[in-house]
């Protein structure tokens, strides 16, 4: 690992690293075709945090999201269960416009909260959106549990899921497509005995999990801000051990793991960075080190990968990278909302 | 999406990946047809098993063949038939699983398989492919799920299951999933009361003695720490909210007198008490109780209030801090003694106590079981009725901002946190935990010192787990003691660990604040009263140049009413309450964000 003077944010190579893949990606990605708008997702969001949106047809993506979205027959069928958001990419929708059979209706959340990311970074008004359909509809995704499946059809039901619900309700900035409290409760329900969060209720700590579950709080105005320095008002999740856990996740090497035990990964300086960042405990971590880590990970080709010894730079990692330089108020990167994933002069 | 994928070294390599790209491509296209189609032929599902097998991540294909499975189901009937396709669905998940072990889709198509009961699980099986699994990877949590799931699901003891998290801790003790999986389990055990786990002390002490062999083996791993910190947090913090403070404190004597008066030097107020209560604001004496943890639920039944002063009135109290919930640390009720004539020397009692209730809760839901009693009395004052036999508070200083003020109190201390808890329960329990505690700190003291930053981080929990059970009664300098070990601590942590310097500065600080308010005797040197023409006199506390980064044990400092934090290191002061206090110096070293 270089010394961190040495080391240079190599703005331009991301910048053409992105361009590329938001042009065409290369044939590895082919098994992650199924969640095609993620992948454009982390290419556009990536390019709007470098400034250089200007790369992409704004006009084109915008289109293009836009003709995922599934929609009613007719009013009728609003409530006959099914999810009208967005699919996540052409193999998973279904050609003709005849939506009428639930399992040729494959919208996704992840994909739905993609789709809306992306058009909110390339400036789309969201207020244009007849929305109606997909609030309604998704409402019924939500388990009596208070989590969300992904799909009507049926699929595994965490906190990912449960992330994607509140993100899409507040960049809506309509409510009705779920029921809060019910959603807090599940979330609580997965605090692990050592302050992190689990996917699910029982599950060890896991930095993705712990993102969506504070990131949803906050979302849904559960938590205020700062919340770590007001530690005697009674929060509902347990502060000061979420803070430990996260906290204990930056290694020796400047970088954050995504559990105990395990390697750095870049994604994880922003995963629980960010938490912390929510709950207003940045300032403990190491700044100079966490820099240091990721400058490392930057890789030849543009872009960054997910472990210090990594040869290759993946999209995924690329983006979280980025994201994480930016909570760092890196120069030359734009300032990001948090807690929804997107610039914030897109908010 | 987690995974990474790779970009191949050689032409021959590319030339294979786009091949496979385009497989991959033409095998969704007709699983998708077939999908739309409703077609669930032998052929069409073998495709979709082609599919899968490549790309575990496409989950549509899963869901087809949730769907296939039900329709070709309903053309069977014997129990083989049944049994013969379900096996195929499950070799189906199990090879996708060869090619992503974290495959969500392949999890879940299992899990709906079983949940389907059509046919009994082969227990064998299931558990046989977890342990292959977790052989290959102790740390995928999608293994650990499904282990839970099918445990539950097939009805399996969880005693049986924390066999198994014990074998595969022998094995290896870095295995954290195992360590987090046994915590579930006795968690769940504990609240069950499950024949054999009735006794929480004896299961922790059994607990102990493992984790203690896993960290001696090996200290510098980082599981056995953890749990070990679970199971200090299980076993040192109470279970009820527990009453740690009250001002006007047990037996405290005050007298009052009015502000007109102050300013003139033979007018000396004085107290039976080493801390004055001067003259308040319209005539209104706060009482304040503080609580451990946020509780709610106190009434004028559930706290009673007897004294002369309150005659046929409901005394109510409020919280201090506003929450949403209702619940709070800091309890106030105010009495109304501006009625009073300050003309004879009549004493009036105060008497609180809590009776057996069950009203005070904590946010969990556990009640303040602990009946108390206290009583102060109460004199308003008249300078004709100074007594030469007093000679606490000399000389009120007055007072130059400049300069630290040396203290001119003499102590003639009642403790002023005292109280008397009479419940033997408490005591109890008090002595395993502190036994329990005492023990490990003996055993940590003798771990080499290799600087391993966990070893000194748990032995500083320890000492101050141990320190605050010893907050009543004569052991304070023992407290004392062990706040000094643990301030020692975290100086070398902070330069073991300078990652985490700001976090160890705020735990030292507070470490600091323990030590310096614990004790009476040393508290006294901070505090002084302070006089300023045409105000009353303020007890008036001074904490500058400690370097504090962060205040706790605010409990301790309910009288004060002038409280100085200046040239500190503070971010902020949000948060705390000090009921009494009229001013509050403090001066940020850093107004703004913290610089790098």
């Amino acid at each position: 690992m270089g010394e961190p003077e040495q080391l240079e944010f190599a703005r331009e190579r991301h910048a053409l690293f992105l361009e590329a893949m938001a042009s065409e990606l290369p044939g590895d990605y082919a098994s992650q075709e199924v969640n095609h708008l993620t992948l454009a997702y982390f290419a556009v969001a990536g390019l709007s945090l470098l400034r250089e949106l200007d790369r992409v047809n704004k006009d084109q993506i915008a289109k293009w999201i836009l003709s995922f979205q599934v929609f009613p027959e007719t009013d009728n069928e609003l409530d006959n269960g099914q999810f009208y958001g967005f699919c996540g990419s052409r193999t998973t929708q279904f050609p003709s416009t005849n939506v009428k059979d639930p399992c040729h209706n494959g919208s996704h959340l992840a994909s739905t909260y993609s789709a809306l990311a992306i058009l909110k970074i390339v400036g789309y008004d969201v207020a244009n959106f007849d929305s109606k359909a997909l609030l309604s509809s998704m409402k019924e995704l939500q388990q009596p549990d208070g989590s969300f499946m992904p799909i009507h059809i049926g699929a595994e039901t965490d906190l990912r899921f449960v992330y994607c619900a509140a993100a899409i309700c507040s960049m809506l900035k309509d409510w009705t497509g779920m029921d809060k409290e019910k959603a807090k409760q599940y979330i609580l329900s997965c605090q692990s005995y050592d302050g992190g969060f689990g996917l699910v209720p029982g599950s060890e700590s896991h930095g993705g999990a712990t993102f969506c579950a504070v990131a949803a709080l906050r979302l849904m105005g559960f938590i205020q801000v700062d919340l770590a320095s007001n530690l005697r008002e009674p929060a509902s999740i347990d502060v000061c051990l979420l803070m430990e856990w996260c906290l204990q996740r930056q290694a020796e090497d400047g970088g954050f793991q995504g559990r105990r035990n395990k390697l750095s990964d870049t994604c994880y300086a922003f995963w629980i960075g960010g938490v912390l960042k929510i709950i207003g405990a940045y300032h403990f971590i190491d700044h100079g080190a966490l820099r240091g880590f990721l400058l490392s990970c930057q890789s030849p080709y543009g872009g960054f990968t997910k472990l210090l010894e990594d040869p290759y730079p993946d999209i995924y990692h690329s983006y979280y990278g980025l994201a994480a330089l930016s909570l760092l108020e890196e120069d030359e990167i734009e300032p990001l909302c948090i807690e929804l994933g997107i610039l914030s002069a897109a908010l | 999406m987690h995974g990474r994928p790779r970009r191949p070294d050689k032409p021959e390599d590319a030339a294979a990946a786009e091949a496979k790209a385009a497989k991959l491509r033409d095998l969704q296209t007709q699983v998708l047809r077939n999908h739309h189609s409703h077609t669930y032929s032998k052929e069409a599902l073998g495709l979709s098993f082609k599919l899968l097998e490549l790309n575990p991540e496409a989950y549509t294909a899963w869901n087809y063949r949730k769907l296939a499975f039900q329709h070709n189901l309903g053309e069977l009937s014997e129990l083989e038939a049944i049994k013969s396709s379900i096996d195929d669905e499950l070799r189906v998940v199990e090879l996708a699983l060869r090619q992503n072990p974290k495959s969500y889709g392949a999890w879940y198509h299992r899990k709906w398989l079983l949940n389907q009961k059509l046919a009994p699980v082969d227990f064998k099986r299931e558990f046989g492919l977890l342990d292959k699994l977790l052989k290959v990877d102790a740390r995928n949590f999608h293994g650990w799920n499904y282990r839970r799931f099918l445990a539950k699901f097939m009805g399996v003891p969880e005693e049986e299951e924390l066999k198994y998290t014990m074998d595969k801790i022998s094995d290896n003790f870095s295995n954290y999933s195992a360590w987090h999986n046994r915590s579930i389990l006795l968690s769940n055990l504990l609240t069950q009361q499950k024949k054999g786990f009735e006794s929480k002390q004896k299961i922790f002490s059994e607990e102990f003695e493992l984790v203690t062999q896993a960290l001696f083996t090996d200290p510098s791993d980082q599981s056995g720490w953890f749990y070990h910190l679970w199971l200090l947090a299980q076993t040192s913090s109470p279970e009820n909210p527990q009453l740690i403070a009250l001002w006007p404190s047990n037996g405290a004597k005050l007298s009052l007198s009015s502000v007109r008066e102050a300013n003139d030097k033979q007018n000396t107020p004085f107290s039976f008490s080493s801390i004055c209560c001067y003259s308040l604001k319209e005539g209104i004496l706060p009482i304040v109780l503080f609580f451990n943890e946020p509780v709610k639920g106190l009434t004028p039944s559930s706290v009673s209030l007897n004294s002369d002063l309150v005659v046929g009135k409901d005394i109510q109290w409020r919280p201090l801090s506003v929450t949403n919930s209702g619940h709070s640390n800091c309890w106030v009720t105010y009495l109304e003694v501006s009625n009073l004539e300050y003309c004879s020397s009549q004493q009036f009692s105060v008497e609180i106590s809590i009776p057996n209730t069950d009203d005070i809760v904590s946010r969990s839901g556990s009640i303040y079981n602990c009946p108390v009693n206290f009583t102060f009395t109460f004199e308003p004052n008249n300078i004709d009725s100074i007594t030469k036999d007093t000679d606490l508070i000399h000389d009120p200083i007055s007072w130059d901002c400049s300069e630290p003020l040396p203290s001119h109190v003499k102590p003639s201390c009642i403790h002023f946190d005292q109280l008397k808890i009479t419940n033997a329960l408490i005591q109890e329990e008090s002595k395993w935990h502190l036994e329990r505690l005492s023990d490990e700190l003996d055993l940590f003291r003798e771990l080499p010192d290799d600087n391993s930053k966990f070893a000194k981080l748990t032995l500083a929990r320890l000492l101050l787990a141990c320190a605050a059970i010893k907050s009543r009664g004569s052991s304070l300098i023992e407290r004392r003691g062990y706040c000094e070990e643990a301030l020692g601590l975290f100086n070398d942590l902070i330069c073991l660990d300078p990652s985490h310097k700001r976090y160890y500065e705020d735990e030292r600080s507070l470490v600091l604040m323990d030590q310096l308010t614990c004790n009476m005797e040393s508290f006294m040197k901070y505090c002084s009263v302070q006089v300023l023409p045409n105000l009353a006199p303020l007890n008036h506390v001074q904490l500058c140049r400690l370097s504090l980064t962060r205040i706790g044990f605010v409990e301790r400092l309910l009288w004060v009413q002038m409280l100085d934090l200046s040239h500190n290191n503070l971010r902020s002061i949000e948060g705390y309450t000090f009921p009494y206090a009229v001013t509050l110096y403090v001066y940020f070293k850093h107004l703004v964000k913290q610089g790098l």
